[in-house]
């Protein structure tokens, strides 16, 4: 299982402009869109903090679980390459195996969000001074990537095609994204949204994670790690249940 | 001890895909452990299907096949822990250096520690990679790939290797590397290898058995030997200036004297006979009277081509797919 994470460190430690490319996106959400929003003053941040700033952990959700999203793309490659094939013909369980290639992808989130932890620093974003709480939210971010590239394992062993894989990719991480609390307060969505939003894993992964950057509110905090927590195992014995179809 | 020696044994294997494609049609297959057992045929016969079943990767749709008297689909896990198992498509990560490769490998069949630097070691020295062991596998000569994966297949010392067309796309000098080194570790390790192959020349030289599948069914099992002594003495192979030969005198020329067998292939008409010399001149005469015109013949041995013209009814290298598969895996290679 572990050996996955350290397959993924050894890939990263060759070649990180993947990373790179992709910090792009989210960089220009907090350098661009949370500045000339947040200059509109029409949405009401809790305790009144700079709108980046509310933004910021949100965006960074954004990013890492769009990259896991897209590790299953990676994994549609290894299916048409030889790879897959191999990994399921050894002894280790296919628990293992997905276990283990989800939480590598956590492993590339984290390395993702401290690209972009920098530059929100840069342009003014005030993280809550405490390392303990900005740790715990990188291993919040951690597990909760788990969760995401087991959803995206699950898609590719029902797409099979590259060409597939990317439509299904975008259209199920926009809804995530812009369903959640990610940009905005949940009390300014429609309630249907609102009802959506609480069954939404993103929801909860911002909640966290901006409750330990930034507002150092921990309120919320058990609930939201409960809910990762069930997520990540449905995510985990589903994506490793249908695994095997992937190379049939 | 009691040593089954029983490699791999299948009873009437079905497969269909999707519920009309069948790719295997009632295979009976004994394979004994310790040889090298070639499974000849042209692409699309089943041979990619059968070693998927017998590697636990698909389920049949009929019938049972053994590994070691372990049946693979209820005792898929036990049947995993004596194979490995290498793919037609590449099966390394190329953005990683090839002993990392080994390494994560390694560890994914769980040998220990201590005994992983050795293990690794020595399956790098046997396939020749010791020196390129640090590069990225991504500038690694298409040879270069396929003994780094044959590596970590031989990593866990198994009791029988499946290798899926182990030099496809490969020029005949790593090929020949690719079979040396692979010869010498079945001969040091007793290992079974079961391989798949539409090259008639590597069936032959470095196979102990073969079975030549047609359309998901074996059509002939043998040694190389005894498959081209089966036919006969001698091909005489003429090439017609015309195609068009209708049955009459085909017919005419099989109840010849002296002659086994006639098969047609486009302009190629393949007579086998006892002895050529005396059966030649009958054979010419029949042909002029048939005003069947020859640009060229020529007397051979038979081939394990002749034998698979014979038992398939067609010829096995059809070069246009051999180039197209080289062609993916350059592909997969650039990623």
């Amino acid at each position: 299982m572990f050996v996955m994470i350290e397959l993924e460190l050894r890939r990263l430690r060759h070649d990180r402009t993947e990373l790179y490319f992709r910090a792009v996106q989210p960089v220009l959400w907090i350098v661009v869109f949370g500045p000339v929003m947040g200059s509109v003053k029409g949405i009401p941040t809790p305790g009144g903090i700079p709108y980046t700033d509310f933004i910021t952990p949100g965006v960074l959700i954004q990013s890492t679980t769009f990259l896991c999203i897209f590790y299953g793309l990676m994994m549609v490659w290894e299916r048409d390459s030889g790879i897959l094939k191999k990994l399921l013909v050894t002894p280790a369980s296919r628990y293992a195996t997905v276990i283990g290639r989800s939480m590598a992808s956590g492993v590339r989130a984290i390395f993702q969000g401290l690209i972009i932890v920098p530059v929100a620093l840069i342009i003014g974003v005030r993280f809550y001074p405490n390392a303990g709480y900005f740790i715990s939210a990188f291993i919040v971010i951690f597990f909760a990537s788990g969760g995401f590239a087991a959803i995206s394992i699950l898609v590719a062993s029902f797409m099979k095609t590259r060409e597939r894989f990317m439509g299904i990719g975008q259209a199920i991480i926009m809804p995530l994204f812009f369903a959640s609390n990610a940009l905005y307060p949940l009390q300014m969505m429609p309630l249907a949204l609102q009802y959506f939003s609480a069954v939404n894993p993103m929801s909860y992964v911002v909640d966290a994670t901006r409750g330990l950057m930034i507002t150092g509110d921990l309120t919320n905090l058990l609930v939201d790690v409960a809910a990762i927590a069930v997520f990540d195992i449905v995510m985990f014995i589903l994506a490793s249940i249908s695994f095997k179809r992937i190379i049939e | 001890m009691d040593k089954p020696t029983v490699a791999v044994y299948t009873r009437n294997l079905v497969k269909v895909y999707k519920g009309e494609t069948r790719a295997l049609d009632g295979i009976d297959l004994t394979v004994e452990a310790g040889i090298a057992f070639a499974l000849l045929g042209p692409n699309g016969a089943g041979k990619t299907t059968l070693i998927r079943i017998l590697t636990t990767q698909l389920r049949p749709t009929a019938g049972d096949a053994y590994v070691f008297g372990l049946n693979v689909t209820r005792e898929g896990s036990k049947v995993r822990r004596l194979l490995s198992y290498v793919p037609q498509e590449m099966s390394v990560w190329t953005d990683i250096s090839g002993y990392e490769n080994l390494l994560v490998y390694a560890k994914i069949f769980g040998i220990p520690s201590e005994e992983r630097r050795n293990i690794i070691h020595e399956a790098l020295e046997s396939m020749g990679l010791v020196e390129a062991a640090n590069n990225l596998v991504s500038t690694y000569s298409g040879g270069m790939v396929r003994r780094l994966e044959i590596a970590s297949a031989m990593l866990i010392k198994p009791k029988i290797m499946f290798l899926d067309e182990p030099t496809i796309g490969l020029d005949p000098s790593a090929k020949k590397v690719v079979w040396e080194r692979l010869t010498i570790f079945k001969k040091q390790h007793g290992v079974t290898v079961f391989f798949n192959t539409h090259y008639m020349d590597e069936a032959d030289l470095y196979s102990d058995r073969i079975a030549i599948i047609n359309r998901g069914k074996i059509v002939k099992q043998g040694t190389a030997e005894e498959l081209k002594r089966s036919l006969g003495g001698e091909v005489i192979l003429f090439n017609l200036q015309n195609t068009d030969v209708t049955e009459e005198p085909l017919r005419k020329l099989r109840s010849t004297e002296a002659v086994k067998d006639v098969i047609m292939n486009n302009s190629e008409l393949s007579i086998l006979v006892e002895d050529a010399e005396t059966s030649l001149p009958r054979i010419m005469e029949l042909l002029r009277s048939e005003n069947i015109k020859t640009e060229k013949i020529s007397i051979t041995k038979p081939t394990l081509d002749d034998v698979f013209l014979k038992y398939a009814g067609t010829r096995l290298e059809t070069s246009g797919r051999i180039s197209e598969v080289a062609q993916i895996r350059r592909m997969i290679r650039k990623g």
